[in-house]
């Protein structure tokens, strides 16, 4: 290689949170040892403007080739430092980020020796990865302008409506023959109380009669191929198929409300589900003198661990209804722990206990026992059993994942939790967007939410598919696979077989039958690269060589630290 | 949160980058304990890369096994990016581990500056094709099954790559020998502690495949020698 390699080192104070806790001048100090930096500098934010403008100015005064820094998480901060280095006048890719925060400082806080010596190998094994680092070059593809969202309930509906209202084609896609999802089967929605066949309803025609929108319902999606800018999509309805393009997808399928089936002798006439009451409230057949509402059934147990949120608030507001219907019904809502947060909420509770509402908590290792006419329930208190009558038993089941969510999860290429709810790409950062780029999420799709939840999180999500739509060129990160061995290359498709995106084909070449990377699609997993037998695929930023580098430079000075 | 200064992140975008050779590159240049920590299966960020990691760094930590690393100094573990405490808890637990086999060689069947010319035979073995070829077919024969519909079960998928890690190490180390000298293959035999006939039949392989030829005959035993330059750069 002719290029000289300069490298400038930059170690973040982050106030104290580093430097409280590690010797970061002997980091500065001893970074100046390392081989091919020729520049350092101790930041007492690198991340703010000084610190930002201290880059800039020494990549072009110091002709610096590479950039490390050495401060905290590449998750947060990494593009602005990529960006940082653009402006610099140095290609974003030649930049590398040492995290001696949450791996040093921060785990290592009584250990200010051992922690600062840990923080020298990190700091080496990046300053080794960094001279090996190449210039790339964004990824452009064509958008295409139109989006499709998956799921016409309240969510659905919402971001269908913000996109084409933004002036973008919108094809949305129903399972069912109607619009408007789980919105049909309530009956108020809480806390403000509307009227929840109306709001669908005035949704739905909106949608339905909105120039941009196309809604296909009693229609399944068949297949999903490509990538941002470029997904096609086969759906059939009734039979009939049906292609298309889009540039982004949405998706907001929805949850179930979970049928009790074989708990607390759940019958669907005397033992009910909220569901069932709401469509009780809605014909007008509701006629009871005692209730008891037990929550968390079947859920926050071994086979559904996770809290479905939702219920305790349609149980207040349940209970508030009955209350206003008919005071002089007794209401028990038996209750592990109530989740009512936000202000509207707590002040229902509130309402719901001076309505005479009666809150019983429970033990989950002793559950009340549902029989004809009585409910048992220990109360932990009295620390005996308590007998309520009764004549009517509502559950409060939680929302589960949609049934296509599997099907629908393998067709888009995109991850669900371990509940089977579609993943979000980052918790707190990417929360409407998946890891894939150009698919977005909002909804019952996640996790359970609130009516009110599920139309924020459907403009965010429409909001977040729009950055993408309102471009003619669609720049994707980089740090894919690449063909760096053309010629070592048979064809032979093991990598195209595993690769999770379809992001690599066999294509025919003068040379033969060689992989092709399709890099828009490609999201540098790097099993391709860790599969080939020919050694022809890496991944950009990733390659054999730089990882072997930061093993090298970790291991090289031996064990001490 | 607390844990042990003695570990040292790398960072990949996935487990399913993590190539087994890289593991017995760690081992070489003297790594006491290598944890690769991915996703949950089904909660993978790359929807199926943490299957993928999981069947390398098995390999990884079977061919490693066979040439004499304890495989206790190998990890695949899993925790999402929001559980910090289940990751402070198996690395202070893969740390007391690491701790109680001792430094690299202290805990192996062979001593240090063996054990690392066995690391890199197994290096060798695992960048090289038929390992790699079946591995790479893991997922595919253990779900959907093969061309002719048959489905294999993990374990047969297991047993079959114990047999070429067998196979492929055996064959990396007689080339090994070769290179430095002509041999017989009962010279090999008594080097590497094999049985005389199985290094027969290797040299008898590599010999059909045109990288070895015959020498010398010495008495009644003929010595091989390497022949095709190609096998020099594999031996290498």
């Amino acid at each position: 290689m002719a290029e000289e390699i300069r490298i400038g080192v930059f170690v973040c104070d982050c106030g104290s949170n580093i430097a409280g806790y590690l010797k970061v001048s002997e980091l500065a100090e001893y970074a100046k040892t390392l081989p091919n930096v020729v520049y350092v500098k101790e930041n007492l934010y690198t991340c703010s403007e000084s610190g930002i403008n201290e880059i800039k100015a020494a990549v072009k005064e110091q002709d610096l080739n590479r950039v490390v820094v050495a401060s905290c998480t590449p998750r947060t901060h990494e593009p602005l430092f990529r960006e940082t280095c653009a402006e610099g006048g140095l290609n974003p890719y030649l930049f590398e980020m040492v995290n001696i925060r949450d791996q040093c400082s921060w785990v290592h806080m009584q250990e200010k020796e051992e922690g600062t010596a840990k923080a020298k190998d990190l700091i080496r094994m990046g300053v080794a990865k960094a001279s090996l680092l190449q210039p790339q070059e964004p990824i452009e593809s064509p958008m295409d302008p139109r989006a499709m969202v998956i799921g016409g309930g309240i969510s659905g509906m919402t971001s269908a409506l913000a996109l084409a209202n933004r002036g973008y084609q919108v094809t949305l896609v129903e399972k069912a023959a109607e619009l408007g999802g789980l919105l049909l089967q309530l009956d108020k929605i809480g806390p403000a109380n509307a009227d929840a066949a109306s709001v669908a309803e005035k949704h739905a025609q909106q949608v339905q009669g909105h120039p941009k929108i196309k809604t296909l319902t009693a229609t399944k999606i068949d297949a999903i191929n490509g990538y941002i800018g470029n997904f096609k999509v086969t759906t059939s309805t009734n039979g009939v198929q049906e292609e298309f393009g889009v540039g982004v997808i949405v998706v907001a399928t929805g949850a179930r409300v979970l049928k009790p089936v074989g708990l607390f002798n759940y019958d669907g006439e005397k033992v009910i589900t909220q569901l069932e009451l709401e469509s009780l409230f809605k014909k007008g057949a509701f006629n009871a003198k005692n209730v008891v509402m037990i929550q968390c059934v079947g859920a926050r147990n071994e086979e559904r661990k996770y809290c479905s949120r939702i219920c305790c608030m349609v149980a207040i507001k349940n209970a508030i209804a009955i209350k206003e219907r008919s005071p002089d019904t007794g209401v028990h809502i038996l209750y592990r722990d109530i989740q009512a947060y936000g202000t509207e909420n707590e002040e229902l509770y509130q309402y719901a206990k001076q309505l005479g509402v009666r809150f019983l908590k429970y033990d989950q290792a002793k559950p009340p026992k549902v029989e004809e006419g009585r409910v048992t329930v220990y109360h932990h208190l009295l620390g005996r059993d308590l007998e309520l009558p009764v004549d009517l038993v509502v559950l409060s089941t939680p929302l589960i994942a949609g049934e296509d969510n599997e099907t629908i999860s393998r067709l888009l290429r995109v991850s669900l939790d371990e509940n089977k709810f579609f993943l979000e790409g980052h918790v707190k950062l990417k929360p409407l967007d998946f890891a894939n780029d150009g698919i977005y999420l909002c909804g019952n799709a996640h996790y359970p939410a609130t009516v009110r939840e599920a139309i924020s999180q459907a403009l965010g999500a429409a909001s977040r598919a729009s950055i993408p739509l309102s471009r003619d060129v669609m720049t994707v990160e980089p740090i894919v696979s690449t063909l760096v061995d053309e010629d070592a290359c048979r064809g032979c498709g093991l990598c195209v077989a595993l690769c999770p995106y379809g992001a690599l084909e066999i294509v025919r070449t003068e040379k033969g039958r060689k992989v092709k990377v399709i890099p828009v699609a490609c999201k540098g997993c790097g099993v391709c690269a860790a599969t080939c037998y020919q050694h022809a695929l890496t991944i950009n930023s990733y390659t054999d060589e730089q990882i072997g580098q930061q093993i090298e430079a970790f291991l090289e000075t031996g064990t001490e630290g | 949160m607390q844990y042990t200064t003695d570990v040292r992140i790398i960072r990949l975008m996935c487990t399913g980058r993590v190539d087994p050779p890289m593991l017995a590159d760690a081992f070489m240049k003297g790594a006491d304990g290598v944890m690769v920590v991915g996703c949950h299966f089904g909660d993978c960020h790359y929807i199926t890369g943490n299957y993928q990691g999981k069947i390398k760094v098995g390999l990884a930590s079977r061919t490693l096994d066979y040439v004499g690393l304890n495989p206790r100094r190998v990890s695949f573990s899993q925790c999402s990016s929001a559980e910090g405490e289940r990751f402070v808890n198996m690395v202070s637990a893969f740390d007391q581990t690491i701790r109680e086999l001792g430094p690299l060689g202290n805990a192996e069947r062979v001593a240090l500056p063996e054990l690392k010319d066995k690391l890199a035979i197994a290096k060798t073995v695992l960048s090289r094709e038929k390992i790699r070829w079946v591995v790479g077919k893991f997922t595919e024969f253990t779900t959907t099954g093969n061309k002719y519909g048959e489905r294999f079960t993990e374990h047969e998928m297991w047993r079959t790559l114990d047999t070429i890690i067998m196979d492929e190490v055996a064959t990396y180390e007689i080339l090994r020998e070769l290179e430095n000298a002509p041999a017989s293959a009962k010279e090999m035999a008594a080097k590497l502690k094999l049985p005389p006939p199985h290094v027969l039949k290797y040299v008898l392989a590599l010999q059909r495949r045109g990288f070895v030829g015959l020498a010398e005959i010495d008495g009644t035993s003929p010595r091989y020698q390497i022949v095709d330059p190609m096998a020099k750069e594999e031996a290498a």
